[in-house]
């Protein structure tokens, strides 16, 4: 009898620690996108977010109280502008991450070391990296932090809805033949423009346009002649206005030479948001909104909001 | 004979013009856009003679985006190679040159300044810069060869290339700073400080012919002293020549069209000291030819490198300053190779 009823016991203690147990099993192990295996006990609670577009992606996950350091460039959402800046890109310090006490550093590989890393985890921050030059590398980059957080449901939710604004927009947009040219610095500094394999391509392509300098690959300066000559049907600037002289489409419409261009005559010269339509993240989704909507005679005044 | 030693001689002259003219038409023809040569010149006729333009876009490339490109680089390099020329006589020193003395960088460091203060002159789209780039460009001068005087009196070449790589470099990092500091309206900054004459336009080049009209003649008109100074300033004391006066005089329209010149294409190494050793090699080292030669075979030196640098990777375009730096680095250690044995013998 009491036998009986210690295995009874037991039994059920058994089952209420292997209950807890379950509980308790939540810890994290994602792949982070150069392949390092990355284990957490439990979603991270502290994180520095070194790159704008992973710190617009936790955000954009709910995350935002995570965040307790971010990047010099991490300017959106603009809630997180009272959270501490660290140095980040080449001038990466790591003694002001350290002060921070995060459990996670998300950077990007841009400009960052193997040494940084090593130390960062001998440290032990757990470094998670992210590294998207396509859309469906944001894709990754969402459900990787998602992962992370113990958010995935939420991540999934963020693609999902990327995915289908993107759907619409190629379902709605008919291939033209139309070229876009792509301004990344103006003339005054040199032109420079995005070529193929760059978010601003994907974009236009989704749009139903060419990319003008598609036989260019990445970011690169461009001769102001060849712009001349490929004769693009839309200028897309990403050049910030500071509020003082020309804004950036009347400069591009002044330009000695550029009276004769299609888009010119045309007036199709639009000033996108250099933040959304540039970075892997969440917002390249208004991005190509804003574009569409460029395309097909509906542009704003200003980009619309999140 | 006496009339031929001191002044380019008609043939030598109408040569280098030639050829100029040559490098300028050929700049015209030859760029990222392939356009023939007759429709090229057609166009160049019918502007000259404002008859009514071909069709084509041809005309529109060939005459607001190549003339004024094409002129600014020819001034741009005939104003460099002046200050090489002049200061390399000035300081009896073969190295000298706006680069390497640090006086462009200097430039760079006060149009840079000038963008972040929002210095501006009213009226002018880009006097605030071209003001401070010229006040920089004469104090950094200056300050350099105070500081070469100080470490050394007779003002020895190593030393005051020496003095001038540290400013150099010092001039660059508290450019950094400036850009770090203003955030991201500078940071495009950083593409330009490579040198670029793309996008300039005729407003740039009327400013730039004003300058290299005034402080060329000047300094052409200080042939002689020049000359007499190559024999060392004691000497030239001696001969009637005031030092002082002379060498403020040639800082002074150096500083100016150096700074003129970086405000308008960025720093452009080594044009000024390159250029200046060919000239002499052709034309000898009596100013009165070299300073001349030095104008017009500089024009045709920036032209081709510009060239190079508008068709080797197009539609991409590489920074004129890349090309320069290139071929200039490697005259810069083929002439201190030769002057250092020469120092030895």
């Amino acid at each position: 009898m009491n036998k009986k009823i210690l295995a009874l016991l037991l039994a059920a203690l058994l089952t209420l620690a292997a209950c807890c147990a379950m509980a308790e099993s939540t810890s994290v192990s994602i792949t982070d996108m150069y392949g390092r295996e990355v284990t957490l006990d439990a979603p991270a609670t502290r994180i520095v977010a070194l790159t704008a577009a992973d710190c617009e992606i936790l955000c954009a996950l709910g995350c935002e109280e995570t965040l307790v350091g971010r990047g010099a460039y991490c300017d959106y959402p603009e809630s997180i502008l009272d959270v501490p800046v660290v140095q980040s890109g080449a001038e990466t310090n790591i003694e002001e991450i350290l002060a921070l006490e995060p459990q996670v550093v998300l950077m990007s590989d841009m400009a960052q070391s193997q040494e940084l890393v090593n130390l960062l985890e001998e440290n032990g921050v757990r470094v998670v990296i992210s590294n998207a030059d396509d859309i469906a590398g944001v894709y990754t980059a969402i459900r990787m932090i998602g992962a992370l957080m113990g958010r995935g449901e939420a991540a999934e939710a963020l693609v999902g809805d990327m995915q289908a604004t993107f759907d619409g927009i190629a379902a709605k947009s008919e291939s033209t033949g139309k070229t876009v040219y792509f301004e990344v610095s103006p003339l005054e500094w040199g032109l420079w423009t995005a070529g193929s394999r760059t978010f601003m391509d994907e974009l236009a392509a989704m749009c139903g346009l060419t990319n003008a300098f598609a036989d260019v690959e990445g970011w690169a300066p461009i001769s102001e002649e060849q712009v001349l000559e490929r004769n693009p049907d839309y200028i897309v600037t990403i050049t910030m206005y500071y509020g003082e002289g020309p804004t950036p489409v009347e400069e591009i419409m002044g330009r000695a030479g550029w009276q004769s261009l299609t888009a010119v005559q045309a007036g199709s010269v639009y000033n996108a948001d250099s933040n959304a339509i540039s970075r892997p993240g969440p917002r390249l989704k208004d991005a190509a909104i804003e574009l569409f909507d460029f395309v097909n005679g509906e542009a704003q005044e200003e980009a619309p909001a999140a | 004979m006496k009339s031929k030693s001191d002044r380019l001689s008609p043939g030598a002259l109408a040569l280098l013009v030639l050829v100029l003219a040559g490098a300028m038409l050929l700049c015209i023809c030859v760029g990222s856009v392939s356009i023939s040569p007759a429709d090229t010149l057609r166009v160049l006729l019918c502007a000259l003679l404002r008859r009514p333009m071909p069709e084509g876009v041809s005309a529109n490339i060939i005459l607001n985006v190549r003339l004024p490109r094409v002129v600014n680089v020819a001034l741009v390099g005939a104003a460099l190679s002046l200050c090489g020329a002049a200061m390399q006589g000035l300081l009896r020193n073969p190295l000298a040159d706006g680069s390497t003395l640090g006086v462009s960088s200097g430039a760079s460091l006060g149009a840079v300044l000038a963008l972040a203060l929002d210095v501006t002159l009213p009226g002018t789209a880009f006097g605030g810069t071209m003001l401070l780039a010229m006040i920089f460009a004469f104090l950094s001068l200056m300050l350099i060869l105070a500081l070469a005087y100080a470490l050394d009196r007779s003002l020895a070449t190593n030393s005051i290339i020496l003095i001038g790589v540290i400013f150099s470099m010092f001039a660059s990092s508290v450019m950094s700073l400036i850009i770090s500091f203003s955030g991201d309206k500078l940071r495009s900054i950083t593409f330009w400080t490579m040198g670029s004459l793309s996008g300039t336009g005729f407003a740039h080049a009327r400013v730039l012919a004003a300058a290299l009209l005034v402080c060329g003649a000047v300094v052409l008109a200080h042939a002689r002293e020049l000359n007499a100074m190559a024999i060392g300033e004691d000497d030239a004391r001696h001969v009637g020549v005031n030092v002082r006066r002379v060498k403020l005089t040639l800082m002074i329209a150096v500083s100016v069209l150096i700074g003129v010149c970086v405000s308008v294409g960025g720093t452009i190494g080594f044009v000024g000291l390159v250029v200046p050793h060919m000239a002499r090699m052709i034309v000898g080292p009596n100013h009165g030819r070299l300073l001349p030669a030095s104008m017009l075979a500089g024009a045709i030196f920036l032209l081709l490198c510009d060239l190079i640098a508008r068709t080797l990777l197009r539609p991409i375009e590489l920074s004129i300053g890349v090309v320069t730096s290139l071929v200039g680095a490697v005259a810069f250690v083929l002439i201190f190779y030769r002057t250092r044995r020469a120092a030895r013998c």
